[in-house]
């Protein structure tokens, strides 16, 4: 049987779909050296060649070279761009190319079958889809690598989820090193205030996501809740920054961590009540005959929220700060639901 | 249903539509692996990449036809991918006979690499990968594989509930727990039930299982269970029975509540919505929430104060209302002078 002569053949199809053209710019570029032109891209490349006007401007089809571009700079792809030594500042005279050598997966990164079975686990942590198609992908990656995992982990459903709307723009953000508005609504303060920061890290704790970020205003660290930003996470246009330490992610969560320890509330709990059974498993220290538990918390609004929930299974009895605040939001839902309609 | 056979499935998912980019990454990663393979069925290497045996055909029909322009721009043969096309079309088996360009697996993006090894770290919660060190090292071996520095995301370790280890040997042994329950209405019961599976949400672990007490499958909340004990007795088939996907799921008793939540609060509320109406009323979003019982419903409006509020039916608005008044009533020794006193804050936490 003869092969089917493909080159011609699928040039004369009208329109070539966008994986082949993303695939066929991949190809020439990892193939190239000293890198290609624009020019020559458009003009020799398959889902570009086709279209390319010898005479004309080309400008529909530049814009594409722009856009499957950045698509492919996404997928994490080195697409460099090299002036030229003769010419430099001059857009035409700039070459792009892929260098073979930060394309490829190091030898060094090799995984067995069980490191893949973790990963696969690992991937299914996301729930959402960004998180989510990010990490398949990644998965994607390595069954080029031909390793089988074992068998899936049987019975287990280990979930994360991202309910925070500033999130996304958050990642987005902390991977171009770009500085970001919006507006936070503090606890104890009455409205919502605009914050200017350069995001430096975003962390879970205590299952509540936190952005750790440089607060222009004040010039120093903070650390802000997702779940209080309010509206859109907008980048401040043209303001970028430089890339913060590497781990810096752990040491905030470190930090964090060590903040907990220094808050510690001392509960009554109704005996054989939820809030015994739940908050008893926290306890650090207890005291079975008062029936009061001490628990860390690291947000003492957060943490009164949660203690609220339980309403009369549990009394704060310190910090008063603390009993404060349960108290009050109490009283906030009290007076929202009382009959007849109160205002709220 | 029996757990060990359905649980080491991946759930269904609802066939999603794949984007350009993501099938420029299949096919990155599919040359590659049919090179390391040198023959491979159709059906192994889309089992292989969780894929239909059409789109490996796709695909390698596409490779086969791709390569580089070459000196004169017209892609000669030479500058082509090649396969065996007699295996490919009688048998079905891939054979690359010639490549161009690339020959290895793609490196992983930052934010692939990171949501991987944000993946991990949850993951470093399980009792039984507790200060595991292969697990660092594979986080190790994933920022190696990034083309660029992953993105700074973190996920703190959680302490696992000290029953989820033995929780998780029954589940992997088959066995049957027993174990105290108080549930949101406060009833509290010993219950024998059959272990099917383990599931989180964010800090919150639960179990799925066929109640022998209820005789259905049930949710229960680990961190609700006390005097948890693994029999020796080994957990029932339960052919019939489908584990849910979710946590939640409506029943023909439970309860509709209309409620006001605050815009920024409503994706706090997703697991309850009755529906998909959503209706503004001064600034508040109105919705519908579907819950098994008041007793639920009040623990969940205290949680969000400020932000939500039951609008009907009256008897759900009393009691949320009789819940706060109940707390409120433990804190009444404090008068009500303290009330215009502000919570200090320590800082922007």
């Amino acid at each position: 049987m003869i092969a089917p002569v493909p080159g011609p053949e699928r040039r004369s199809e009208p329109s070539i779909p966008a994986e082949d053209r993303l695939f066929s710019l991949v190809l020439a570029l990892l193939a190239t050296e000293a890198g290609l032109l624009k020019s020559e891209i458009l003009s020799t490349v398959r889902g570009y060649a086709e279209r390319f006007d010898r005479s004309g401007a080309n400008v529909n089809l530049d814009r594409q070279f722009e856009r499957d571009k950045d698509q492919i700079r996404e997928l994490g792809i080195p697409l460099e761009t090299v002036e030229s030594p003769d010419r430099p500042g001059d857009n035409q005279s700039l070459r792009y190319r892929i260098p073979k050598g930060q394309y490829d997966l190091p030898d060094e990164v090799r995984f067995t079958p069980d490191e893949l079975t973790l990963l696969g686990l690992a991937a299914e942590v996301w729930r959402e889809a960004s998180l989510s198609e990010d990490s398949q992908r990644a998965l994607t990656k390595l069954r080029a690598l031909g390793i089988e995992p074992r068998e899936p982990v049987i019975g287990y459903a280990p979930r994360l989820r991202v309910r925070d709307a500033a999130f996304e723009p958050l990642r987005q953000a902390l991977d171009r090193r770009q500085s970001v508005r919006f507006d936070y609504f503090k606890p104890g303060e009455r409205a919502p205030r605009e914050r200017r920061v350069n995001p430096l890290a975003v962390v879970m704790h205590e299952g509540r996501w936190h952005l750790h970020a440089h607060d222009l205003a004040v010039d120093e660290p903070r650390t802000f809740l997702l779940s209080r930003i309010v509206g859109a996470v907008t980048p401040i246009a043209g303001s970028t920054f430089d890339a913060p330490p590497a781990g810096i992610q752990d040491r905030v969560i470190a930090d964090l961590a060590e903040l907990r320890m220094r808050n510690a509330a001392d509960l009554a709990v109704t005996a054989g009540s939820d809030a015994e059974v739940r908050l008893g498993k926290r306890a650090v220290e207890r005291d079975e005959d008062a029936g009061v538990i001490r628990l860390h918390y690291t947000d003492a609004a957060v943490f009164a929220d949660e203690l609220a929930a339980y309403g009369p299974e549990v009394r704060v009895l310190s910090p008063e700060t603390l009993r404060v605040a349960v108290r009050e939001r109490l009283r906030a839902v009290a007076d929202a639901h009382r009959e007849p309609e109160v205002s709220r | 249903m029996n757990a060990n056979r359905r649980g080491g499935q991946r759930p269904p998912k609802a066939p999603r539509a794949q984007k350009a980019p993501d099938k420029l990454v299949f096919l990155l990663a599919l040359v590659p692996y049919l090179l390391e393979r040198q023959v491979v069925d159709v059906d192994e290497a889309a089992a292989h990449f969780g894929v239909s045996d059409e789109a490996i055909r796709d695909a390698v029909k596409l490779i086969a036809t791709s390569g580089l322009p070459g000196a004169t721009g017209t892609y000669q043969p030479n500058d082509l991918f090649d396969i065996d096309w007699d295996s490919f079309e009688d048998d079905d088996v891939i054979v690359i006979v010639h490549h161009v360009a690339i020959d290895d697996a793609p490196r992983l993006s930052a934010r692939e690499a990171a949501a991987l090894i944000a993946g991990l770290k949850y993951l470093t919660a399980l009792p039984e990968n507790a200060n595991s060190a292969s697990l660092a090292s594979l986080m190790a071996k994933l920022t190696a594989g990034a083309s660029a520095t992953p993105t700074r995301i973190g996920v703190a370790e959680t302490e696992a509930d000290a029953s989820l280890a033995r929780i998780r040997e029954a589940v992997a042994g088959g066995r049957q727990l027993e174990f105290d329950y108080r549930n949101a209405l406060g009833i509290a019961g010993r219950r024998r039930v059959d272990p099917l599976r383990v599931l989180s949400q964010d800090a919150d672990w639960y179990l799925q299982a066929y109640c022998h007490t209820r005789e259905d499958v049930r949710n229960f909340r680990v961190d609700r269970m006390s005097a948890l004990v693994v029999s020796e007795v080994p957990i029932d088939e339960h052919p019939d029975r489908v584990v849910p996907e979710t946590l939640f799921q409506g029943s023909d008793s439970d309860l509709d509540v209309v409620v006001d939540v605050a815009p920024a609060a409503l994706p706090l509320l997703a697991d309850y919505l009755a529906d998909s109406t959503v209706t503004e009323v001064d600034g508040h979003l109105r919705v519908t929430l579907r819950l098994a019982h008041v007793h639920g419903l009040k623990r969940l409006v205290a949680g969000l104060p400020g932000l939500v509020t039951v609008v009907a039916p009256p008897e759900a608005r009393a009691a949320v209302a009789g819940w706060a008044e109940a707390g409120l009533a433990g804190y009444a020794d404090a008068g009500s002078s303290v009330r215009d006193h502000e919570p200090t804050d320590p800082g922007d936490r």
